[in-house]
């Protein structure tokens, strides 16, 4: 079996003024087709920055990624449509992710508009795309001529979801798609999210700060700090004997429940 | 047992809107720490807002809040702030917002302290960096002496928490202390608030979608769900033996760590249809 993507060696130094921040040192990866791998990190660890560059979202300081056995970094953009069709991000916040002026519809069939995207998909019925992703994600077909504001938080993301599908891709990464919403939200959207990626063969990247949510969806992760990664290996194995001394601070921090007196 | 805060009857409504609690009941005996449960929405924040008499003038509110005997329902602004920060504080979210990014640490903690308690800058300092160490900090001088962008989030958390605690008030109260923080950071920040609340023997209405957090630092929890209590127990039964299909709902969702990994999740919607 071949790899998805492989990254290797990947740096990202950000640099301002005199200061500059590494924010990812090193990283390298592979991720098979149908994988569910998840990448575990706090703030400023790094995991953001890895998967915008996998995305082709920006350029690596140093170190390549190969989607699919092509080269992803260091590729103009006029020649990255195989990935921009292939390749959809789900963010956290679907306030801000949404554009509040569009209608859901247009929002939706938004990457499809990309003429990358239609040379790399070819002719498409937009509207018939549109009709079946919304149905795929739960939300009534009349939804595409609402606007996002109409929605509650839960079926805005099930929206970002549905514009992600849209193109028909490989690959699902998603930023913390689930950290802002409430449990009861996060465990229809997780349960749909799952679902999603089963029916359709795909594979996710699913980044997260939270450990526990990331053994529930991921067989595998990565851990994160400080731009390297620190730690990988199945997601159940890291729980019960983490390796790493940062991976084991994480995991004995997730609050757990316990009877108070 | 007496209450130290007495909720009776609370209703709130903003301009001509449906309110959004409705006679909301709650008791905290001195010493207590009760855990408020819900979603976004719920009327968690909003009823915190009330106590602390903290709401836009476009809120009305009914009902009465009693903190050990004052009602403070229809109180002055001037009498108000001078309960508030004395004899209760609140912890919110986003130090940030509590915090003026132009002061020192110290200075803040002394101004706290100050208007509440002794006008003496000497005895203020002894007092704020006693406080500084109580929250965690072993360099108290030095943190007193930092601007909040020189602090981390955790950090400035903590000087929020001493902020909150230096006059000893007999009610924090804390509104998501610790969402906005890494889970690493969250350990620390709960540990040491449970840790001065216990010294300063502090009451603690504590909210929060984490049930989990909720279980550490909460004896008693209520559940609310649309602006009501549907349930209210001792942590331990409504986290094991919730009543309520809503609460059953709520608790099942948290439990992540229950569950075998990949499964489908429970929803609120398996164990009740919530309008």
């Amino acid at each position: 079996m071949t790899a998805l993507f492989e990254v290797h060696g990947l740096t990202r130094v950000y640099t301002t003024g005199r200061r500059s921040v590494v924010a990812l040192e090193d990283v390298s990866l592979t991720v098979e087709p149908g994988q569910r791998l998840g990448i575990v990190g706090e703030s400023g660890s790094g995991k953001s920055t890895l998967v915008r560059l996998m995305a082709g979202l920006d350029r690596p300081t140093s170190g390549t990624v190969h989607f699919g056995g092509r080269p992803v970094s260091g590729v103009p953009e006029r020649q990255l449509g195989f990935l921009r069709a292939s390749v959809q991000f789900v963010f956290q916040d679907p306030r801000s992710s949404l554009n509040p002026r569009m209608r859901v519809g247009d929002v939706v069939a938004e990457p499809l508009r990309s003429p990358l995207v239609r040379r790399e998909l070819g002719a498409l019925d937009q509207r018939r795309r549109v009709a079946e992703v919304l149905d795929a994600v739960g939300l009534p077909a009349d939804a595409a001529s609402r606007y996002p504001h109409e929605f509650s938080g839960g079926q805005r993301q099930r929206i970002a979801i549905a514009r992600a599908l849209a193109p028909s891709p490989q690959v699902l990464i998603a930023d913390e798609a689930v950290s802002a919403l409430d449990v009861s939200v996060r465990a229809h959207v997780l349960n749909l999210l799952m679902a999603l990626v089963d029916d359709l063969g795909l594979t996710l990247l699913f980044v997260s700060h939270d450990l526990a949510v990331v053994r529930h969806v991921c067989p595998d992760a990565v851990v994160l700090q400080g731009g390297r990664i620190v730690e990988r290996g199945p997601t159940q194995r890291l729980f019960t004997a983490p390796e790493h001394p940062y991976t084991a601070r994480l995991v004995a921090a997730i609050p757990t429940f316990r009877a108070r007196s | 047992m007496t209450s130290l805060l007495q909720v009776r009857d609370l209703s709130i409504a903003f301009g001509r809107k449906d309110p959004v609690v409705r006679g909301l009941d709650l008791d905290l005996a001195a010493g207590q720490r009760l855990g408020i449960i819900g979603e976004s929405g719920s009327g968690k924040t909003v009823t915190a807002l009330a106590i602390m008499g903290l709401l836009p003038d476009n809120a009305r509110v009914t009902g009465s809040i009693r903190l050990d005997g004052t009602e403070l329902v229809g109180l002055s602004d001037r009498a108000l702030s001078r309960v508030r920060g004395d004899r209760m504080s609140m912890i919110f979210q986003e130090p940030m917002t509590a915090l003026d990014p132009t002061m020192t640490a110290g200075r803040q903690v002394a101004e706290a302290f100050r208007l509440h308690r002794d006008r003496d800058a000497g005895r203020a300092r002894t007092a704020v960096l006693a406080m500084l160490r109580a929250v965690g900090f072993d360099d108290a001088e030095r943190v007193a002496d930092s601007y909040p962008h020189q602090l981390s989030g955790g950090q400035r958390q903590r000087v929020v928490t001493a902020m909150a605690l230096v006059n000893r008030p007999g009610l924090v109260i804390c509104d998501e202390p610790t969402t906005a923080l890494d889970v690493t950071v969250q350990a620390t920040v709960l540990r040491v608030l449970d840790e001065v609340l216990e010294a300063v023997g502090a009451s603690c209405l504590f909210i929060s979608h984490d049930l989990a957090v909720v279980s550490q630092l909460c004896s008693d929890v209520v559940v609310m769900l649309n602006g009501r209590v549907v349930e209210r127990g001792t942590a331990e039964q409504v986290f094991t033996d919730p009543r309520h299909p809503y609460a059953a709902g709520l608790v099942a969702t948290a439990r992540l760590d229950l569950l075998e990994p990949g499964t489908r999740l429970p929803t609120v919607a398996d164990h009740v249809r919530v309008p």
